[in-house]
């Protein structure tokens, strides 16, 4: 069991080495594989930030104005 | 012979064609940003409770916020962009109109808003980041400064980043920094600024509200006796960022990221009431008389881990994933997990269903209504640090031309986006959120 838990990790991470070309990267350019949030999506964030106490670590602000409304 | 020399020959042909690609990679340069593009982006978003922090943990939390929002990003070399993000947001909130529940026309209750002048609010903030990318576009650096003004608060921001691509641009590693530099205009319960300089009645009180123009009931001898101003008027929050992103196979990628904040100053709301259990009530109409005002730390540190990981499926379907932990020092942890799923229904059209889980542990100093301890050295009844889980479900719509067909003036209609979301927290709240942006590019 031990084996073949290292085998998959070894395999994971030899897959995740393999580099991609220029020109195989049609399906990851498309613009829903970004992976950054999109413009519109940032009013959502905001809101977030200030119902809840966790912030960060998704692309919003995570400091600066009150947010206290 | 002639086999070595036809050998010789190709690696030379081949050789020669490498540095022929080679220069012309160095000569031809694509332009970061071809043209200027600006994005209009709006947002209304309305929510409702029954934990108001001004009201100490009760009262309505009814608030309503329009958000118009331009950023436009002008290219003005082949390697450098400028963006400029300036926007407003208007909001109407019956728990600020509270700050002073006496200047209305109907009695003071938590539960009604009140329609005096802190009932509404406009917060302004404009930023504008300037960046450069390296001629192998291996490399980017860029800069910001951004400000923001409301009312009783002003924020200065100073930030700066920088990326690294390598790996045939298959993996990409990212550091920012930013600083804010905030300071408060402290506005107190109205009930409370009445002992600003010194006990109720002094020289130096606020007349602004007078106690002998109403009949105070439960205990008649109103004295916050823990109340007092707040020295240091400045917040100042420093982060550190890092991303690691990486492309695991042609259909999928996945995306690390760390932040460190830390804040100091004044992280309290200076607004926003409390109560203490082991202290008489004071009533006026059915408003309970603050015993003082939110006091919390003046240190927090946050640690929040993100990750991501979008998998393409066929050439309708992706799949968007998100993951992160965040903790502080104040001992709130949280969890939150989400997954959009992008599904194109023709070649211009999208639609985006997704699903938000949140869920946090209460601060070490929230406590209900009414339920904290005058001896206690730390105290909020902000609901937004208590305990809670929260349910969040969206759809979008999403249209995108990337040959600009549509045309208005001379810019050409490039993406519309419009999505809606509704919120849902385990303490009652609840708001829905409507979100619109358009993008056009100059031609």
């Amino acid at each position: 069991m031990k084996l073949l838990t290292l085998i998959i990790f070894s395999l994971l991470i030899l897959t995740s080495c393999v580099t991609v070309k220029e020109y195989e990267k049609i399906n990851i350019n498309d613009p829903d594989m970004e992976l950054s949030t999109k413009g519109v999506e940032r009013f959502e964030i905001n809101f977030q930030v200030y119902r809840e106490a966790a912030s960060g670590a998704n692309g919003g602000k995570t400091g600066g104005g009150c947010g206290c409304n | 012979m002639k086999a070595l020399i036809t050998l010789i020959f190709m690696t030379l042909a081949t050789w020669s064609f490498a540095q022929v690609s080679t220069d012309s990679s160095e000569v031809y340069k694509k332009k970061v940003l071809e043209s200027v593009e600006v994005d209009f982006l709006m947002s209304y978003y309305s929510q409702d409770g029954d934990n108001s922090a001004v009201g100490g943990g009760i009262g309505t939390e009814e608030l309503t916020d329009l958000t118009p929002t331009f950023v436009v990003s002008i290219p003005l070399n082949d390697d450098d962009v400028l963006v400029i993000d300036a926007g407003i947001s208007a909001y109407s909130s019956a728990s600020s109109s509270n700050i002073d529940p006496f200047d209305g026309d109907q009695g003071a209750d938590p539960f009604q808003a009140s329609s005096g002048a802190s009932r509404s609010d406009v917060y302004f903030n404009v930023s504008t980041t300037y960046r450069h990318s390296s001629d192998d576009r291996n490399q980017i650096w860029s800069g910001n400064l951004s400000f923001s003004a409301e009312y009783d608060y002003l924020s200065l921001g100073i930030g700066g980043s920088y990326t690294r691509l390598f790996n045939q641009k298959n993996t990409e590693i990212s550091i920012k920094a930013n600083a804010y530099f905030d300071t408060w205009s402290a506005i107190y319960p109205i009930e409370l600024s009445t002992f600003l300089n010194g006990p109720r009645g002094g020289d130096e009180a606020d007349y602004r509200f007078d106690f002998d123009d109403y009949v105070i009931t439960g205990n008649p001898n109103y004295n916050p006796s823990r109340f007092k101003e707040f020295d240091n008027k400045g917040r100042n929050s420093y982060s550190l960022g890092m991303t690691f992103s990486q492309i695991l196979s042609k259909n999928m990628q996945a995306l690390l990221s760390v932040d460190l904040v830390r804040q100091d100053g004044l992280l309290s709301t200076p607004y926003q009431r409390v109560y203490f259990a082991d202290t008489p009530d004071s009533f006026i109409e059915n408003f309970h008389l603050a015993d003082d005002n939110e006091k919390l730390p003046d240190t927090r540190f946050k640690v929040a881990v993100g990750g991501r990981l979008n998998y393409f499926v066929n050439h309708r379907l992706t799949l968007r994933s998100y993951y992160r932990y965040y903790r502080d020092d104040w001992g709130i942890n949280g969890h939150t997990a989400s997954i959009t799923i992008p599904y194109k229904v023709s070649d211009k059209f999208t639609v985006y269903p997704n699903y938000r889980y949140y869920t946090q542990q209460a601060a070490d100093y929230f406590a209900p209504y009414n339920e904290h301890l005058s001896t206690d050295t730390y105290y909020t009844s902000d609901y937004d640090l208590s305990g809670f889980n929260s349910h969040q479900y969206g759809i979008g719509v999403g249209y995108t031309d990337i040959f600009t067909k549509a045309k208005v003036f001379s810019f050409g209609l490039k993406s519309v986006d419009l999505r809606f979301n509704y919120y849902d927290r385990s303490t009652g709240l609840s708001a829905f959120i409507i979100s619109a942006g358009v993008k056009f590019v100059m031609e």
